[in-house]
């Protein structure tokens, strides 16, 4: 028994022959803001596929509070990852036959019923990423930056233990990033979820606790303040 | 709402769209080819039902050949509770002459009281009336009248074949002279191609019949099989004599109306087929546009077999659609289907055709609600099949490579 939310033990992920993860022991608790930084093609989005099962490990094992997920049959492993997980990724993905508020709430249709209180919530965090009005806009009116918002929004609408972002800025230009990249943080900060960033950008990552750097197919920790000294 | 089932609809009819084009194509398609089997159909039963009609109209729902048996007594036919009316007949080739025109029509000899209790002759009459039709008078159908330019208040004389017999004999028998009083016209061809009609008595002077009679046709009571009842008389019956009904009396004819009907189904099924093809191929086109979404519902806490679903649900909102559109269309084109026929038969210059080549002055059509229920489903599960190949199609990403897919 540990207080890790989610739990990796001794992943390996091999892509034919190569070595994409090797021997990674990690975890994430709860309100941990952690970040994991490295080159393209490092692993990265690999690692945060096995830690939601979108993929599974060649070797390991990987617990979701305390339940071992890899044993659990599919219909489980996605009903614990709607409830566990938000996501938010590089291109916000929102779905263009839902106007706004049925993008933002459509993860609560999946996991469960969507009640009033919801639709407050989703209200009052659309507030919070100033689109307050923009329930029923449709969403190929957004600009980038509007869109990634109402990502964010939605990957907060199941109150989930941990957000991940992948890279959640990727496609914004400085300004927009900036703001967005706050809005993240400041939103799991004051709703409890754990975030795990994926990023390039040193600035983003120093706003988490916790950083790690995927080299070489291994997980590391990384102090960036040792690393200015 | 299950989240399946409002992502379908949300996919066939997103929000801020007035339509979704593939929807709209999708659905009319189904509903042309509802909408063609079911028109296609009903006026086919239509068809069907007023040949059945006539048949049974002319010939009664059982006959019992009784092969001249004057020993048969008809009247204890009369205490089965089974049966509402029964008439005596009988029938021969004869020589009819007219204004030194001869032809050999099949001569039917009716016993007039009973037979309109069986059978609507009143019903077919063209020209002249029943009132007059005595011992000395005979009625023609409308084409044997024509054949031979005979017209109402015309007489025309008769030979037997025993008139024949007896001229070997050197004997002379004048021929009997009978008054045309009425002419008929059933629209059922066999019926009205060659077919005198004179009193029993008659016939039974002029065929040296004595009191024997040929047959006996039977109207049953209401929801009595027909079938049924022939073959329980056919236990009492000796042989020749045999019991058949309107049905095992026509069943060629009917075969080939039956035959028919399930043609058309077959052929016009095709436009279905069509439209289930262009579904499948519309939609797995959409699978592969969708397939970072399909990733991102699985991230979303969705299964990737639920992602399937919502392919068949589409299919199967499509199916619903397309059937309720195409069964509520073809109902109004059957409504309007005699003024439908009208103007494209003036724009064509071909009025009167339907009266002219099948005897209807309007086009009949009969809805059955079995064969609606049929083309319903049929629709249904094909469009749930054209679903089900992308379906099977989503069934097979990866949810990881989904959402790397760009």
């Amino acid at each position: 028994m540990n207080d890790y939310i989610v739990e990796l033990k001794n992943i390996q992920k091999k892509f034919e022959n190569v070595l994409v993860l090797k021997d990674v022991n990690f975890g994430i608790r709860d309100r941990e803001t952690i970040s994991i930084c490295g080159t393209s093609g490092a692993g990265k989005t690999t690692l945060i596929n096995i830690i939601g099962l979108l993929e599974l490990p060649t070797h390991g094992n990987i617990f979701w509070e305390d339940q071992n997920a890899i044993i659990c049959n599919a219909k489980k492993i996605s009903q614990m990852r709607g409830k566990i997980f938000g996501y938010i990724f590089q291109r916000c993905n929102l779905i263009p036959e839902l106007n706004v508020i049925e993008n933002i709430l459509f993860p609560k249709r999946i996991t469960s019923k969507i009640s009033i209180s919801d639709m407050e919530f989703a209200r009052e965090l659309l507030q919070r990423v100033h689109l307050g009005g923009f329930e029923n806009r449709n969403v190929w009116t957004l600009s980038g930056g509007e869109s990634q918002r109402v990502a964010v929004v939605r990957a907060m609408i199941n109150r989930p233990r941990i957000v991940i972002a992948d890279e959640p800025t990727g496609s914004l230009d400085e300004k927009s990033a900036h703001i967005t990249m706050d809005m993240i943080v400041n939103l799991c900060r004051e709703y409890g979820s754990s975030l795990l960033l994926i990023t390039h950008n040193q600035l983003f990552a120093k706003k988490t606790q916790t950083s790690y750097i995927l080299n070489n197919s291994e997980l590391k920790p990384f102090d960036y303040a040792k690393s200015e000294q | 709402m299950n989240w399946c089932i409002y992502l379908a609809l949300k996919q066939l009819f997103p929000t801020g769209k007035k339509f979704s084009f593939f929807s709209i194509m999708s659905i009319i398609g189904v509903a042309l080819g509802v909408m063609v089997l079911f028109v296609v159909q009903s006026v086919m039963n239509g068809f069907q039902h007023e040949i059945r009609q006539t048949i049974v109209s002319t010939q009664g729902e059982v006959r019992i050949d009784v092969n001249n048996n004057i020993l048969y007594n008809a009247d204890r036919l009369k205490d089965r509770p089974e049966v509402a009316a029964l008439a005596r007949y009988a029938y021969g080739v004869g020589m009819l002459e007219y204004n030194n025109r001869s032809i050999f029509p099949l001569i039917k000899g009716i016993d007039l009281e009973n037979e309109i209790k069986v059978v609507e002759l009143q019903k077919f009459i063209k020209e002249g009336s029943l009132q007059n039709f005595d011992n000395r008078s005979i009625i023609l159908s409308s084409e044997l009248a024509s054949q031979i330019g005979a017209t109402v208040g015309s007489s025309v004389e008769i030979y037997s074949p025993i008139m024949l017999k007896a001229f070997q004999t050197n004997e002379i028998i004048l021929p009997k002279t009978l008054k045309i009083v009425a002419t008929y016209e059933t629209g059922y061809r066999q019926a009205d191609e060659n077919i005198a009609i004179m009193m029993l008595d008659t016939m039974q002077d002029l065929y040296g019949l004595g009191e024997g009679v040929h047959g006996i046709s039977l109207k049953l009571k209401p929801n009595i099989r027909p079938e049924k009842f022939a073959f329980e008389l056919n236990k009492d019956l000796t042989r020749p004599m045999h019991a058949a009904s309107w049905q095992e009396i026509n069943k060629d004819l009917l075969f080939v109306l039956k035959t028919e009907k399930t043609m058309m189904f077959f052929v016009l099924v095709f436009i279905l087929l069509v439209a289930a093809f262009s579904i499948t191929s519309s939609m797995t086109i959409s699978v592969v546009r969708k397939t970072r979404e399909i990733g991102l519902i699985n991230a979303l806490g969705g299964t990737i077999r639920q992602c399937g679903a919502c392919f068949m649900i589409q299919g199967f909102i499509i199916g619903i659609a397309g059937s309720v559109i195409g069964v509520t269309v073809g109902a109004l084109i059957l409504r309007f289907r005699n003024d439908i026929i009208s103007v494209f038969a003036k724009l064509c210059g071909i009025e009167n055709f339907m009266l002219k080549f099948y005897s209807f002055a309007n086009m009949p059509a009969t809805y059955r609600l079995g064969d609606i229920l049929t083309l319903v489903t049929f629709a249904i599960s094909i469009c749930c099949l054209a679903g089900m190949l992308p379906a099977r199609k989503v069934a097979k990403i990866k949810p990881a490579d989904a959402l790397r897919n760009e």
